[in-house]
């Protein structure tokens, strides 16, 4: 598969988590230091919101809430930024870096505990991902936890320190995982700690750091396209990466503080 | 020999200005940035757990201080006893020994650092640069030898400065260098004492340390160096084997410090002219050219007490002579 | 004698006064500036093998070089709390080189073999990824040439390992001969707690 970069989106300040809406209508939202901002489908700002404390990751529920994984805290917006809920734990939110949702449960990555938390729609803790080995955790030397959820309710959970991406179930049991260390073969993941971030839609979407790379491979962990490497700084780390339903990949890139889009040219 | 305490100060005065007048330049500081790195995601020892404890990082200290007043005591310990070895003892061979601690100790096991020749560019430094710190260990290294020159002389060079005792030690058949020349390679050494001065005073990254970077003998006593530094190291001590020690006469700056005290001091190395018999023989043996016409020349009198050995009046081979006199039971002649 | 000696001594006398009390006073001044001794350090945000930027580059290797210590005075230092103890360290392994059985890299990257690795905590003997990892920089054979701090370096690695002076071995010249030599002026005196401090890292909020 070749992917061409189409768009910059200029982040207009700082840039963390990113999500794409629920409805396919293109448009973007992002975490940034203190506030939600929304860029449309011509990569305009359209709106931007407060958040309570610094936001580092957002996600949008399929009936168009906006998430917000804060420190210590969650807080559920509407479409237009007004502030529905707040999820505060000190203990298990500590630094929410990627939300997740499964059928009847919200899922999120604390990198301070390096674990991802499941609770059911109202916010009661269910039960950890990712806790149930003799490292006590994910391996997150490069400092977040992300992670995306399929059609089928499997948590694909981004293991750097093992170079691999961890397949759970929602109970927390692990199922299977993709990917290998490999310096010089561009289907394994290179460095110390990549995959950093990960997104699925219709593939396995990575991001990677010094020697920054997209790529995405199929479920059963092959190598199907390396969407870039060039348009990115040097110096970028935690990219994270949202992929809409029309297979646009939307990576940010730390260093210039955009986003970057690619699109698909050939299957 | 008229006139001389006054050319001295003027000499000093002159030196004093110009120091004074070069520290109005101003000098750039060094200052340290705060290195910071965005996010503390290492595991820590409770995380990585199996009652792992995270090791402490090595901190190896710098020498300690009273290793360093040590030195400066050993400094002037030395001097004091060569003082009185020279003076009084009139005792060669005890000189050599102390050349031959002092190489040993300030030489090869302090590698030759800190230095009072080189001292004397942290002192300019320190008289420049506002912000320059001088440590008191390296204010007592500079002023102590020039303390005891302006009392007795060039006690220093006899066998307390390494690199005095290193070309001490292969002096062989000195020759007797024409005075004229002597008197003219002897200006190179204040030429040099200026530039060293010049560079010194530079703002703090344009700084250079000439005397210590073209330290000749150095690359000796840290065993190891530039290839062209020990060339020229061994280059000083080939001719200083036919030319008594060409870097403390004609380029040492520290010893043209030292001999502008040393023409003030009274009690130097003297050939008192009532006991002098003008037989020559000190003037012979001197290999520095520091007897003129039958009278010690303080300035560059090195106080290796040559003459003193060679003396039939005084000194050792006298004493010797006196003994074996006494011991035959003949009537001393 | 023409002159005579008692005016001769006069002047001498006085002129050794003088010097005396320049001395002197020089000194005291002097003193009174001391504020105790100064040391040579490398500046981590300035040194290329440990600032950030400049990803890809070769290892800077000057402060072995040009240290007039036979094997130079500056060191790899790893900030152990600092340090990820990730299982494939770039700085210990060669990441450019194939991959062998075990799935780790076959060639390490140090030329003198100096970084010893050894699992720690709870230790799976059956997979070794599934370990945390301790890497000990032996300082004897440790010789400064910077290829660890370079790879260790943000955003490959977490910058846990920095060149450090270090002093038991040097020698505290006047002008150190690295300071002289490095390009980004890396080498700068401070007072001797400073330059013993851990290099600095920001807390999150």
């Amino acid at each position: 598969m070749q992917y061409r970069h189409v768009q910059t989106i200029d982040g207009q300040g700082a840039l963390r988590g990113i999500a794409v809406d629920a409805h396919g209508h293109g448009e973007l939202y992002a975490a940034c230091d203190a506030e939600i901002k929304v860029f449309d489908a011509a990569g305009r700002l359209a709106r931007r919101w407060p958040t309570a404390r610094p936001a580092q990751s957002v996600a949008v529920a399929g009936d168009g809430a906006v998430w917000a994984g804060e420190l210590g805290q969650i807080e559920v917006f509407d479409d237009s930024g007004k502030l529905r809920d707040t999820w505060r734990d000190a203990g298990l939110l500590r630094r929410v870096t990627a939300i997740g949702f499964t059928r009847d449960s919200v899922l999120a990555g604390d990198s301070a505990d390096r674990a991802i938390r499941r609770f059911d729609r109202r916010g009661r803790f269910l039960n950890d991902i990712g806790k149930d080995n003799p490292l006590g955790g994910l391996l997150i030397p490069n400092g977040v936890v992300d992670f995306g959820v399929d059609a089928e309710d499997t948590v694909y959970a981004a293991n750097p320190g093992k170079h691999r991406v961890e397949r759970y179930a929602p109970g927390g049991e692990l199922l299977g995982h993709i990917g290998r260390f490999d310096g010089i073969d561009p289907a394994g993941f290179t460095g110390c700690c990549n995959p950093t971030n990960v997104a699925i839609r219709d593939a396995i979407y990575t991001t990677e750091k010094a020697g920054p790379r997209v790529k995405a491979y199929d479920f059963s962990g092959g190598l199907l396209a390396v969407i870039a490497t060039d348009p990115f700084d040097a110096n970028c780390k935690n990219m994270s990466i949202a992929v809409d339903s029309r297979h646009r990949v939307y990576v940010v890139d730390t260093v210039k503080l955009a986003i970057l889009v690619f699109e698909r040219v050939s299957a | 020999m008229s006139g001389l305490p006054k050319t001295g100060r003027a000499l000093a005065a002159i030196l004093a200005l110009l120091v004074l007048a070069l520290g109005a330049v101003p000098s750039a500081p060094g200052q340290a940035m705060p290195y910071q790195r965005p996010v503390d995601t290492a595991p820590q020892q409770d995380a990585i757990g199996g009652g792992y404890r995270t090791p402490a990082v090595q901190k190896p200290l710098p020498r300690d201080y009273w290793l360093q007043v040590l030195d400066v005591a050993l400094l002037a310990a030395a001097m004091g006893l060569s003082v009185w070895l020279v003076l009084k003892r009139r005792s060669r061979k005890w000189l050599v020994a102390i050349a031959i601690g002092s190489l040993a100790y300030f030489g090869f096991y302090r590698q030759g650092c800190i230095c009072p020749i080189g001292s004397l560019q942290n002192v300019v430094v320190a008289i420049a640069d506002p912000r320059y710190s001088i440590p008191m260990v390296v204010t007592a290294t500079f002023a102590l030898p020039l303390a005891v020159a302006l009392f007795f002389g060039r006690a220093f060079c006899g066998g307390v400065c390494a690199l005095g005792a290193i070309q001490e030690l292969v002096v062989l058949r000195p020759i007797q260098v024409p005075r004229r020349l002597d008197r003219a390679l002897g200006l190179l050494k204040y030429a040099y004492l200026g530039l060293a001065i010049l560079f010194a005073v530079r703002p703090a990254l344009a700084r250079d340390f000439l005397i210590c970077r073209f330290d000749p003998f150095v690359g000796f006593f840290r065993r190891t160096g530039a290839p062209n530094m020990l060339l020229l190291g061994g280059a000083f001590l080939v001719a200083g084997m036919f030319v008594g020690r060409p870097y403390c006469r004609y380029l040492c700056p520290y010893g043209g410090l030292l001999a502008w005290c040393a023409r003030l001091a009274r009690r130097g190395v003297t050939i008192t002219p009532d006991k002098e018999l003008d037989c020559g023989l000190c003037a012979g043996a001197c290999p520095y050219g520091a007897i003129e016409e039958m009278r010690a020349v303080g300035r560059n009198c090195l106080y290796c007490a040559r003459c003193y050995s060679w003396c039939p009046r005084d000194g050792e081979l006298a004493r010797a002579k006196a003994e074996l006199v006494r011991l035959k039971g003949a009537a001393p002649s | 004698m023409s002159d005579d000696p008692t005016r001769r001594d006069l002047f001498a006398a006085v002129a050794r006064g003088t010097v005396l009390a320049v001395l002197g006073g020089g000194a005291i001044f002097l003193v009174r500036k001391a504020n105790g001794q100064v040391v040579w350090q490398v500046d981590a945000s300035r040194c290329i093998n440990s600032r950030l930027g400049e990803v890809g580059v070769e290892a800077c290797n000057l402060c072995t070089t040009e240290c007039v210590v036979a094997l130079s005075a500056v060191r790899a230092v790893n900030e152990y709390s600092q340090c990820g103890r990730c299982n494939i360290c770039p700085a210990y392994f060669n990441i450019a080189s194939a991959v062998n059985g075990l799935g780790q890299p076959s060639e390490k990257l140090c030329p003198r073999d100096a970084i010893a690795r050894r699992p720690i905590g709870k230790v799976d003997p059956e997979d070794p990824a599934n370990n945390f990892y301790e890497y000990v920089i032996d300082e004897e054979k440790c010789d400064g040439c910077g290829k660890c701090v370079m790879q260790c370096k943000e955003p490959l690695g977490l910058g846990s390992i920095t060149l450090r002076v270090r002093y038991d071995r040097c020698l505290n010249c006047n002008r150190c001969s690295i300071s002289t030599a490095c390009p980004q002026k890396a080498l700068m005196q401070l007072p001797v707690s400073r330059a013993l401090e851990p290099v600095g890292i920001e807390r999150p909020e």
